[in-house]
């Protein structure tokens, strides 16, 4: 799900780059006021490039295959170094695969990114009440991971129906833009599972990991 | 992973003028040059576009091959505006067959939408087709990238490899024990979390180990000057220049022609 070169008018390019560059910041003074920033750069990194290789992953979902977006997952493991990780990642995939594109890559970085910071918070919800359990790990988890990737589908269509020059009228748009979305849903349903099974394993396995 | 071994530098050593091109310089006018692209929506000037960025690419001695190559993946997924647009949208109708009628308006997006495409796909080849991947980040480095965000692109490049063999023997030693996923049930998504959530926490581990070898060699104490390893001569900043009147013409022609069509 990355918008390519040449698909969206400049402005919204530009926007793009200028949303992606308030989110760095915000996250970078974030970062700044929370650890001790060179202490977690190592880590920030190398879970960056973990959960890049991860996205090749393919899961089988009849007659084909899909690949997981992981942005929701994301957000709750790296915390505010989610977004200069996904911008991170994105550059990466615009320069090696050609997957998105330089000029989109703004675009590109916020519509993953934006909902990243959101799934972060989502899952940072399941200490408000009480003790934490499996129960509510699992659930958070899965709401991180459904609503990382729905936010970040709703924004993709928002941005391609509304910019596309496609000649449709507003109302058109608006119900191609909410099929499309429902579309995503089992999609949701999907990385949501997933997401939950894999903060259950970390909660298992490295609980620190989840203390982003 | 196969993907892996594209190389991204396969052909960062030739010799060209856009090889030997200061890499500050090249990054400004050439991203210079992709957003006047993505600007351009007349027609008119739709032909010039894919001119310049294919003699920049012939300037660069990049083989066509690596090109062509590239270009596959990311066509694919510009087929489907490519199909749709031209059917769905717009109201002159220029050819009806049977239930299906392809649509003037809709075409001429897709024309606007593949060329914008091409020649911003070309231009972002030569950008980072041209110069070592580790050249490049050091240039954005110096032309104010913030430090955490330099520190974390250089240390994930330098461990994607590295994470990627992990997973790909984690994959094979899956294999070997019979793990197939075929069908969507719960225990082949238990697994592949499980292989993700592994592959995290060896990430994580080794991030650990990665941190203490890198503060015993003095990281974090005496910030480097990073603009210290460029130097941009006469002719670098004279290329400059050209490109950045050649971006700045085509967004020139762009409103000229949008003032134009205003007035008719």
């Amino acid at each position: 799900m990355h918008i390519p070169d040449g698909v969206l008018p400049a402005a919204v390019s530009v926007a793009g780059y200028a949303s992606a560059g308030a989110l760095t910041w915000y996250s970078l003074r974030k970062i700044e006021q929370k650890h001790n920033p060179r202490q977690n750069i190592p880590q920030a990194s190398l879970l960056t490039a973990a959960f890049f290789v991860a996205s090749w992953i393919h899961i089988p979902v009849p007659p084909t295959s899909v690949h997981l977006v992981l942005n929701g997952l994301l957000g709750a493991v790296l915390g505010y170094y989610a977004f200069p990780a996904i911008l991170i990642g994105l550059f990466f995939q615009a320069v090696m695969f050609q997957h998105g594109g330089l000029s989109t890559l703004g675009v590109n970085a916020t519509m993953m990114g934006l909902p990243a910071l959101l799934a972060y918070h989502i899952f940072r919800l399941r200490k408000v009440w009480g003790k934490e359990s499996r129960v509510w790990t699992g659930l958070f988890g899965f709401l991180a991971g459904a609503g990382g990737l729905g936010l970040a589908a709703l924004i993709a269509l928002t941005l391609l129906i509304t910019t596309i020059p496609a000649y449709l009228d507003a109302e058109t748009e608006k119900a191609g833009i909410y099929a499309l979305t429902l579309a995503h849903i089992p999609l949701m349903v999907i990385e949501g599972a997933f997401s939950a099974l894999v903060v259950l394993f970390l909660q298992k396995v490295k609980p620190q990991l989840l203390e982003g | 992973m196969s993907l892996l071994k594209l190389g991204l530098d396969e052909f960062a050593r030739l010799d060209s003028p856009l090889h030997r091109w200061e890499p500050r310089c090249k990054l400004l006018g050439l991203m210079a040059l992709i957003f006047s692209f993505s600007f351009v929506q007349d027609l008119r000037l739709l032909p010039l576009m894919p001119v310049a960025a294919f003699a920049l690419f012939a300037a660069s001695r990049l083989p066509l091959s690596y090109l062509t190559t590239r270009l596959r993946y990311p066509g694919f997924f510009l087929l489907l505006p490519a199909i749709t647009l031209p059917l769905l949208s717009g109201s002159t109708v220029l050819l009806r067959l049977g239930p299906l009628a392809l649509r003037q308006e809709g075409s001429l997006a897709v024309l606007l939408i593949a060329t914008r495409f091409i020649s911003i796909f070309t231009v972002g080849l030569i950008l980072f087709g041209t110069s070592p991947f580790l050249t490049t980040i050091k240039a954005l480095r110096a032309l104010g990238l913030p430090p955490v965000l330099a520190d974390m692109t250089l240390l994930s490049y330098r461990y994607l490899y590295e994470i990627g063999g992990d997973l790909a023997r984690m994959e094979t030693a899956m294999g070997l024990r019979g793990f197939k996923a075929h069908r969507l049930r719960r225990s082949a998504l238990g697994t592949l979390a499980s292989l993700i959530g592994s592959l995290l926490v060896r990430s994580y581990e080794r991030s650990e180990r990665v941190y203490q070898a890198m503060t015993l060699r003095g990281y974090g104490r005496s910030p480097r000057r990073a603009t210290d390893e460029f130097e941009a001569h006469p002719r670098d900043l004279i290329a400059l220049g050209g490109l950045l009147l050649l971006a700045i013409t085509f967004a020139a022609g762009e409103i000229a022609m949008r003032l134009w069509r205003g007035n008719l």
